[in-house]
């Protein structure tokens, strides 16, 4: 049983390698390249919180764009294309593929994860800047964010086509943003039922901010170890709620 | 394998208030070593039928067993080798990755993994082009190696799904050796097609799908024999309408190439070589006209028609 897990999750990172998605890393590169020389001739004094904050961004950006395409159209995909029927008709139950290609998926992040940080501390030792607890703790609680992310994509692609699931699971990233700030403008809110509204949205909606150590990074402000991990193990039991139902609609679904 | 009272409606729509009813109490029993044939046209329930048995469906009401279990069961897909209709292998893998992959998920590993990749993939004929990608692959090459995968753990059941659609006369004819030399080995082997003669020349047994039932079964010798015996009499030097005055009345003749051919039961055409003799007739040809399961399915869907199975019912 495990093997066949590793074998399916292996594969999924194949298949990323293969349909060139690792092209992304490349393009990172080229735009800390462009942004470092940009940034150099117009903001010297505030130089390396400026290429934390875009170098940081633009990982999170790219990275979370990545999860929600990777994610949103895999298992539409498998069905669309029938390769789904080679699979799932072996000795391997329906749950046991789902997170098997979820495993896949992070393993391609990560992958990509490690290497732009790497060119991103790179670039920060280029400058003369060093690596900080925080930068660090914001690259963590990204792989946390896009862990969130692929589990929703896997969720909505158990049972909606890609393009839904993609615009979907946009949607929740955005929101999964905004969703303390949703919470506080309701409970000012007169309106009961925007106050229940706005409730729900925060307790139903992922809090992703509660991994996001970006601003931290920028003004080198220290993470507090409780913080970091507490957002950790929350991503980590959204993510898993996400997964069991992923399986649950999965396993009963019909391929025609 | 077993299957009793398999019934299959599917729902359809944004809302699922549309019902297409697929599979209509379908009853199945294998025995082990035999090569048992689903024939029927297009949208019969045969695929349905492999799909539940594969678990890739879920059967409305009914039952099926492998070995003993239902097709939920992992333990009981371990031993069944399947090859879907138009297979999709990872068009980004390469022949042998793919069947790798296939073996290392029905639980091989090691050098005997290594031992049966080679072993499966020479037997269906593509060792030389293992290592391309499958997107280069043509239709053929993809069915074999959407083969090569079903044989890599040497299944007990072989579940076939259109194994010959859509190959060329080479293609069909490899599928058909590597079956025929599968059923030699003992495994049992269910497939279905519309292709008839690759039923003759494989199957044991045979139930004929139509509208989502089983509309004939039974040995692929008592169903060819249960029909009447016909023959075929050639006349030349007379009318089609000479030959017809003097044949009896159930006997049918019409001209084809210059030829008037009479087709009756065996006592009807031995009366009626009798009367074109004695008129001078020149009888061209006599012969048997053999019953074929082409005929039996054409009959067997003309019989069923009408149903409501394989259309909307809702």
């Amino acid at each position: 049983m495990i093997r066949s897990f590793a074998a399916l999750a292996w594969n999924g990172f194949r298949e990323a390698r293969r349909n060139r998605v690792t092209l992304v890393v490349a393009a990172f590169a080229v735009a800390l390249l462009v942004t470092g020389m940009l940034l150099t001739s117009s903001t010297v004094s505030v130089l390396e919180r400026v290429l934390a904050d875009v170098g940081l961004g633009a990982m999170s950006l790219s990275l979370s764009l990545l999860a929600v395409f990777l994610s949103s159209g895999l298992l539409s995909r498998e069905i669309d294309r029938r390769t789904i029927f080679l699979v799932v008709s072996k000795p391997v139950s329906r749950g046991q593929f789902l997170l098997s290609r979820q495993a896949g998926n992070m393993i391609t992040l990560t992958a990509m994860l490690a290497a732009m940080s790497l060119l991103f501390w790179g670039q920060h030792l280029l400058y003369g800047f060093s690596a900080t607890q925080p930068m660090v703790a914001a690259v963590g609680g990204l792989w946390f964010e896009l862990f969130v992310l692929t589990s929703l994509g896997l969720l909505l692609s158990s049972f909606a086509g890609q393009i839904t699931s993609g615009v979907v699971a946009l949607a929740v990233y955005l929101a999964g943003h905004l969703s303390a700030d949703l919470y506080r403008l309701a409970t000012r809110s007169d309106s009961l039922g925007v106050k229940v509204l706005g409730k729900a949205a925060y307790y139903l909606l992922p809090n992703l901010e509660r991994v996001s150590f970006r601003g931290q990074a920028a003004y080198n402000v220290h993470v507090d170890g409780a913080a970091f991990w507490g957002g950790a193990a929350y991503a980590l039991g959204y993510s898993a709620v996400l997964l069991g139902l992923g399986v649950i609609i999965f396993s009963r679904r019909d391929f025609k | 394998m077993v299957a009793r009272g398999l019934s299959k409606t599917y729902r359809l729509g944004f809302w699922m208030n549309r019902k297409v009813r697929a599979l209509e109490g379908l009853d199945l029993e294998l025995h082990p070593g035999e090569a048992f044939g689903l024939l029927g046209p297009n949208g019969a329930g045969k695929s349905t039928t492999l799909k539940i048995l594969m678990n890739l469906v879920q059967p409305s009401s009914g039952a099926a067993a492998l070995f003993g279990k239902s097709p939920r069961d992992e333990g009981a897909r371990r031993s069944v080798g399947f090859l879907p209709e138009n297979p999709a292998p990872y068009e980004y893998l390469t022949g042998r990755e793919f069947v790798r992959l296939c073996g290392t998920l029905v639980g091989l590993s090691g050098h005997e993994l290594d031992g049966r990749v080679k072993e499966v993939l020479g037997v269906v004929g593509m060792e030389r082009a293992a290592d391309l990608l499958i997107r280069r692959y043509s239709k053929g090459m993809i069915q074999r190696v959407a083969l090569a995968q079903a044989l890599i753990h040497r299944p007990k059941l072989l579940v076939l799904d259109e194994p010959t659609s859509g190959l060329d006369p080479v293609g069909r004819r490899l599928m058909r050796d590597i079956i025929l030399a599968e059923r030699q080995k003992g495994t049992t082997v269910l497939f279905c097609t519309h292709i008839i003669p690759d039923v003759e020349a494989v199957c044991d047994r045979v139930a004929v799908l139509v509208g989502g039932r089983a509309v004939r079964r039974g040995t692929t010798q008592e169903l060819l024999s249960a029909a009447a015996p016909h023959w075929e009499l050639a006349v030349e030097g007379m009318s089609a309408e000479q030959v017809r005055a003097l044949a009896a009345p159930s006997v049918q003749v019409e001209l084809i190439a210059g030829k008037a051919v009479a087709k009756g039961a065996d006592a009807e055409v031995q009366a009626l070589l009798r009367k074109v003799v004695e008129a001078n007739g020149r009888v061209a040809r006599l012969q048997p006209v053999r019953f074929s399961l082409e005929d039996l399915f054409m009959e067997a869907l003309k019989e069923a028609r009408g149903g409501t199975v394989g259309s909307e019912i809702e």
